[in-house]
């Protein structure tokens, strides 16, 4: 009844005899709690563009008025665009469960079909950050005036548009904020595309057949997932709110 | 002859048969509806808040409660935490109750209001700010 001799006889295995803790691998504990601390960065992102629209209330731009341009379309539609992102990323998650429901049952044709179209979302998700961004930076005709540095001097300049160091909606960081969350978000979902390109690579390679599960397309499942989870607190606390 | 890349093998659970597999993706559809229906009248409400003259807490409380319903679908379903253990459930949904609490407490009830002090005479009129004109006003 020594605990000593039953221990050795387990085969010697990193982590300790092939049984990893609470029931699932360790490639997806340790994606869990990769994407636990990455939550946590968005998070303190989150919190702290809260904390600066909290002190400028009053005169915090509305997103409505910022963003409501839509392709080939003249007039001012507020939301739709970036609601048509949403949608466009939910798809994407969607059709990545599907290619690990399929995985599961080990169906390479099928898990094919669906790592293909979650890239292909993907992609147009990071094409419809690019436009959004392209009109933010643009911005109106008319312009606004605002107080920069021009050749050393401060001066009353019109201003078009928004970059980081002047906005045209209002405070300069509201930009700021804009582009590193949504460009650090956007970096996700590239790198997202990235990796899902190089399983789909194996998954038609044929290597998750030969292993005997597609284990693989369910970690970069998860955090593909993950991309969709943070675009739906960013779309609410930039968009909505 | 046998395949092997130096992959360690698992109990895989989580393999299934098509039965199982319709059922899955049935409720995969249902989610997939249930976000959609989230998202549509999250933009509605978004759309027409200033029309109805809908409440600013309102609206927080409205907007964020929908957030938490659908990051509650993807992270239980899609992500499938909702099947796993629940010792990792906890290990992973612990760490942000202790930051909610964070959050609601210091920042919203207390900190938050130190936001508005002006500790600087800059604070309004950084680099770029806005003027406070009515041109200049949305």
């Amino acid at each position: 009844m020594s605990s000593h001799a039953a221990a050795t006889q387990v085969k010697p295995h990193w982590g300790g005899g092939g049984v990893s803790p609470m029931g699932a691998s360790y490639g997806k504990l340790f994606m869990w709690f990769f994407l636990v601390s990455d939550a946590f960065t968005f998070s303190g992102l989150l919190a702290s563009y809260g904390f600066m629209r909290h002190k400028y209330t009053d005169i915090w731009p509305n997103p409505g008025h910022v963003f409501h341009h839509f392709p080939f379309y003249e007039g001012s539609i507020p939301l739709a665009y970036v609601g048509l992102m949403t949608f466009i990323l939910i798809m994407s998650s969607v059709t990545m469960v599907l290619a690990v429901e399929a995985g599961h049952r080990n169906k390479k044709k099928e898990v094919e079909k669906w790592m293909l179209l979650t890239i292909l979302g993907g992609l147009m998700f990071v094409g419809s950050q690019a436009w959004e961004w392209y009109n933010f930076i643009v911005g109106t005709p008319e312009g606004a005036v605002r107080n920069i540095l021009v050749d050393g001097v401060w001066k009353d300049t019109v201003v078009h548009g928004a970059n980081l160091k002047y906005n045209e909606y209002g405070l300069p960081v509201f930009g700021d904020f804009f582009f590193f969350i949504t460009g650090f978000h956007g970096f996700h979902v590239f790198s997202g595309v990235v990796i899902n390109f190089i399983i789909y690579l194996n998954v038609v390679k044929g290597t998750y057949e030969k292993r005997g599960h597609y284990e693989m397309v369910e970690k970069v499942g998860l955090y593909w997932h993950f991309v969709d989870l943070v675009w739906v607190f960013v779309f609410t606390f930039f968009y909505l709110l | 002859m046998e395949f092997n890349d130096g992959y360690p093998s698992y109990e895989l659970m989580a393999q299934h048969d098509e039965d199982h597999g319709k059922n899955v993706r049935k409720v995969i559809w249902k989610v997939f509806w249930i976000l959609l229906g989230v998202t549509l009248v999250e933009l509605l409400v978004g759309f027409k808040a200033e029309s109805w003259a809908l409440s600013k807490i309102f609206l927080q409380i409205f907007f964020i409660s929908l957030t938490i319903v659908k990051a509650a679908y993807i992270v239980l379903s899609f992500m499938h935490l909702g099947d796993e253990v629940k010792a990792l459930k906890w290990v992973v949904l612990g760490p942000f109750l202790v930051l909610i609490i964070y959050l609601i407490l210091l920042l919203d009830l207390s900190e938050g209001n130190f936001s508005k002090i002006d500790r600087y005479p800059v604070d309004k009129n950084v680099s770029g700010a806005v003027h406070h004109s009515p041109e200049a006003k949305h």
